[in-house]
Formats: C-alpha cells, sequence, structure tokens
C-alpha cells in the first residue's frame, strides 16, 4: 500500500466511523476536519511526482521561451529570468513577476504585457494542476 | 496567577461587581456560540431579585484566546471602541458595557456588550439558505439590508469619534493603506512564495482607485454577520475587519459572487439591480463597477492573507485547531479566483 491509498483509508475511517461517534460538537467538528485534511494530503500525494515533473518541464520551457528577450530587457528582469531555472521555482516566478512589475516604465507597456502573459500561461497550468487536490 | 474556578463562576462574579442592585445573581442560558474563527463568544442571560421582582437581562461576552485569526489585526480593545462610538449613532449595533485588558479575570482579555433580539442564520448552510431565500419572497429584509449599510456609510463619522481608526488621504492612500495591511498579515504567515499572489499586488498597486470620500467601512457586511429580528436587521456584528475609506470596498464586498451560494441574489438575500438603485438613492453616492472589481481582487489578496495567517498558525504550533490546518489548501483555491480576475 503507498503513502496515499494508507492516507485516505484513514480519512474515510475518521469520516464514516470515527467522528459520527463523537457526540460533543467541538472534537466530533475537529473529526470530520482531520477526515478532509488527510483526504486532500492522499490526494495531494497521489499527485505530487508528476505534479513536480510537469512544473519543472513548464519552467524550463518558460525560461527558454524567454532567453531570447533577456538581451533587450533591464538588467534585473534578465537576471530573474536567468534565475528561473535554479530551485524553488516558485520563489524564481515570484522575483520574476515582482521585477517585472517593479521594470514596468522601462520595459514599456507593451512588452511588460508580452513577458507577463507568457509567465502567466506558466502560472495558470501550475495553479490548475494544484486544483487537482485542493478544489 | 489561573483562577481555578469555572468561567461561568467567574462572569458572574464579574458582572455581579459590575452590577450593584439586587441580589441572588445567576447566570442561565449559557452558551458558546461555535461560530467563528477569531474570538470565542459566549450568550447568557443575568438573572437577579430586585425589590422582590425577578430581573432578567441577556449579555453577550467575547475573550480573545490569544492565538486567533487576525490576532495582529483585531483587537478586542478596538471592538470596544468601535461600538461604543457606534452607540451615539442610528446604525443598530449592540451597547458595549465592558472591555477587560486584564488577563487575571477571565484568562484572556473580553468584552461584554449587549445581547440584542434576533438571529443570525448562517447563509451558507441549507437552513439558512432557505431562510434567506423566504425573507427576499417576503421583502422586508433586503431593503432593511440596503438601509443599513447605507446608515453605515452616511453616519458622520468624526463627531462619532471614529477618526482613531486612521483616516486615509483623498486619492489612492486607502487602497495602499489596504494592500500594506494584508502584506503584512501575509509576511507574518511565513508562506511559501506565491508567484499569482505577487502578480495580484503588483496589478493592485499599480491600479489603485482614487477615493473621493471617506466613509466607515465595515469591512464584511454579509448575511452571516448581520443579527436579523422580524424581518429586519437589527444588529450589524463582527467589527473586526473596520477602516475608515471607500465606501464602494463595502459594496464590493456585497456585489461579490464569494458571498453568495445557489442564487444571483447578493449576499443571498437581495436582488443585484435592487440593492443598487437604494442604496444609490440613500446615499448618493454612484456605484462604480469598475471600482468594485477592482476590490473584488483586493478582497482575493485579503482572503489569500486570511488563510495564509490561519494555515501558519497551525503550521507554527500556536493554534491546535485543525479548521486552520485545512485552509492551507484554500490558498491555491482563492489563487486561482484571483488569476481569472487578472484575466488567465
Amino acid at each position: 500500500m503507498d503513502e496515499a491509498e494508507l492516507l485516505e483509508r484513514i480519512a474515510t475511517l475518521v469520516k464514516q466511523d470515527i467522528a459520527p461517534a463523537v457526540e460533543a460538537d467541538y472534537p466530533r467538528t475537529q473529526a470530520f476536519m482531520t477526515a478532509v485534511v488527510l483526504h486532500k494530503l492522499a490526494r495531494q500525494l497521489s499527485v505530487r511526482e508528476v505534479h513536480r515533473a510537469a512544473d519543472a518541464s513548464d519552467v524550463a520551457r518558460l525560461a527558454a521561451e524567454l532567453a531570447p528577450a533577456a538581451q533587450a530587457v533591464p538588467e534585473a528582469v534578465a537576471n530573474a529570468m536567468a534565475a528561473l531555472t535554479m530551485p524553488p521555482a516558485a520563489a524564481a516566478l515570484s522575483a520574476l513577476v515582482a521585477t517585472l512589475y517593479a521594470a514596468r516604465d522601462e520595459l514599456g507597456d507593451e512588452r511588460f504585457a508580452a513577458i507577463l502573459g507568457r509567465v502567466r500561461q506558466t502560472l495558470r497550468a501550475q495553479i490548475d494542476r494544484r486544483l487537482e487536490y485542493a478544489a | 496567577m489561573t483562577d481555578a474556578r469555572s468561567l461561568e463562576a467567574r462572569i458572574l462574579d464579574y458582572l455581579t461587581s459590575k452590577l450593584a442592585q439586587g441580589h441572588a445573581h445567576t447566570l442561565v442560558d449559557v452558551q458558546r456560540i461555535a461560530v467563528g474563527w477569531s474570538h470565542e463568544t459566549w450568550l447568557f442571560d443575568l438573572v437577579w431579585q430586585e425589590s422582590g421582582v425577578t430581573q432578567r437581562r441577556g449579555f453577550c461576552l467575547r475573550r480573545d484566546p490569544g492565538n486567533a485569526l487576525l490576532r495582529h489585526l483585531s483587537s478586542l480593545g478596538e471592538q470596544f471602541r468601535v461600538l461604543k462610538a457606534l452607540e451615539q449613532t442610528a446604525l443598530p449595533t449592540p451597547a458595549a458595557y465592558w472591555y477587560e485588558s486584564d488577563p487575571a479575570i477571565l484568562d484572556a482579555p473580553f468584552l461584554i456588550m449587549e445581547k440584542v433580539a434576533g438571529s443570525c442564520p448562517n447563509p451558507w448552510g441549507r437552513d439558512g439558505r432557505a431562510f434567506y431565500a423566504a425573507a427576499a419572497a417576503r421583502g422586508r429584509l433586503p431593503a432593511s439590508f440596503t438601509t443599513t449599510l447605507a446608515t453605515l456609510h452616511t453616519l458622520d463619522w468624526r463627531a462619532a469619534g471614529l477618526d482613531f481608526l486612521g483616516v486615509p488621504t483623498l486619492g489612492t492612500d486607502f487602497a495602499r493603506r489596504e494592500i500594506a495591511k494584508w502584506r503584512a498579515l501575509i509576511e507574518v504567515s511565513e508562506h511559501p512564495p506565491e508567484p499569482i499572489l505577487i502578480d495580484l499586488i503588483g496589478y493592485l498597486e499599480a491600479n489603485a482607485p482614487p477615493v473621493t470620500r471617506v466613509t466607515l467601512v465595515h469591512g464584511a457586511y454579509r448575511t452571516g454577520n448581520l443579527l436579523i429580528d422580524d424581518d429586519r436587521i437589527s444588529a450589524v456584528l463582527d467589527w473586526e475587519l473596520q477602516c475608515l475609506g471607500d465606501p464602494l470596498y463595502d459594496v464590493a464586498y456585497v456585489l461579490s459572487d464569494l458571498n453568495r451560494e445557489g442564487t444571483p441574489l447578493l449576499s443571498n438575500l437581495v436582488p443585484r439591480d435592487e440593492f443598487m438603485r437604494d442604496y444609490e438613492a440613500a446615499t448618493g453616492i454612484v456605484i462604480d463597477v469598475d471600482v468594485c472589481r477592482y476590490y473584488d481582487a483586493l478582497y482575493a489578496m485579503r482572503s489569500v492573507a486570511f488563510w495564509m495567517s490561519a494555515s501558519g498558525l497551525y503550521a507554527s504550533g500556536r493554534s491546535q485547531d485543525i479548521r486552520l490546518a485545512r485552509t492551507a489548501w484554500s490558498v491555491p483555491v482563492v489563487l486561482e479566483r484571483a488569476a481569472r480576475q487578472l484575466g488567465y
């Protein structure tokens, strides 16, 4: 049995057998919520490796597509683009987005929107994957 | 030193010391309301004998457990000051009686206020949705909902002494203050970086709307935070997020689809067109839907801040309430909504 399956079974046990048997309001609510947390953890664990690979692939593609633009952007933006391949990806992506906003005047609206738009494609794909277990 | 007697006994002692009249005081119908994630809330009646007659008076006690959500932003002391200030206005609020910051009395700071008649159905539950649907059909409560918000936005906050909440200057100061407030909460949560949140904050900072009027803002005006009695709002509750600022911040909250479920009615109660028409007529404030859309995005930032803070409280061991652990998965849900609001 893998970890995700084990957690899922425990979640079902807590939800169906343990929580309903608790009389007092507060501990019963805690028991039901424990089942919810275990279920979400199980789902997150079950897709973790697939998501990790997809996230890494998306960020690598983003870095590659942005690389040609690095010559024509402010140095801070170019550095943030170059740092995309350095983990953790969330920190690198956050830094790039923050740098884009900070350099917006220098970039001009059109280039700002083009680069941010491309970054947003990657962010959209990542958040869609997270919703598979979070929603 | 902790007083080992029951909380109930100590509340009774405290009330007896404050209300000198009569004798044979007892507390009856004591109940802890199991709602809310911030302060503990208790309801009870004090019964006593006076001149041969039995007297009865209802109270609501809120106690600060010290590890609650919004702990950094919401103090019972400020709630007490706000409620005291609002007593002089036409806005229906509970009368605030006492605030004690000394933890020696009830183990934690607390305030005691009036128990106002009415109920507060949960708009997310089946019974609550049915309650609001029936009230919407009768029509009186929707009108009271809008009128009460208009009262809140037209009261003289300077005369009431509410300027201690902080007065933003006209222009973009209000939105920038809100962004700074929620950014601070996000920072103390020590949550890993979220690029969509950075994008959202960048958008909000770049597009802050200018404010041309400053009013009292409730910050969470919706069904569930309003006490209802006989199809009218008997008290506006939950004074934890109030500030001075743009009234459209509250209007945006009313208009938001965050606050309704399975119905087009705002707050599960009011037809949108009716709300906009009646609110504008009562206040003279024109509802700018683009500004409301901006504030809706600001609410997404606020929600992310709430959930990061809540899950951080659990992660750090400061709270054992597993409902807070659950909110870790609310963060991506709100971020996805924010991404849609930003157009992706």
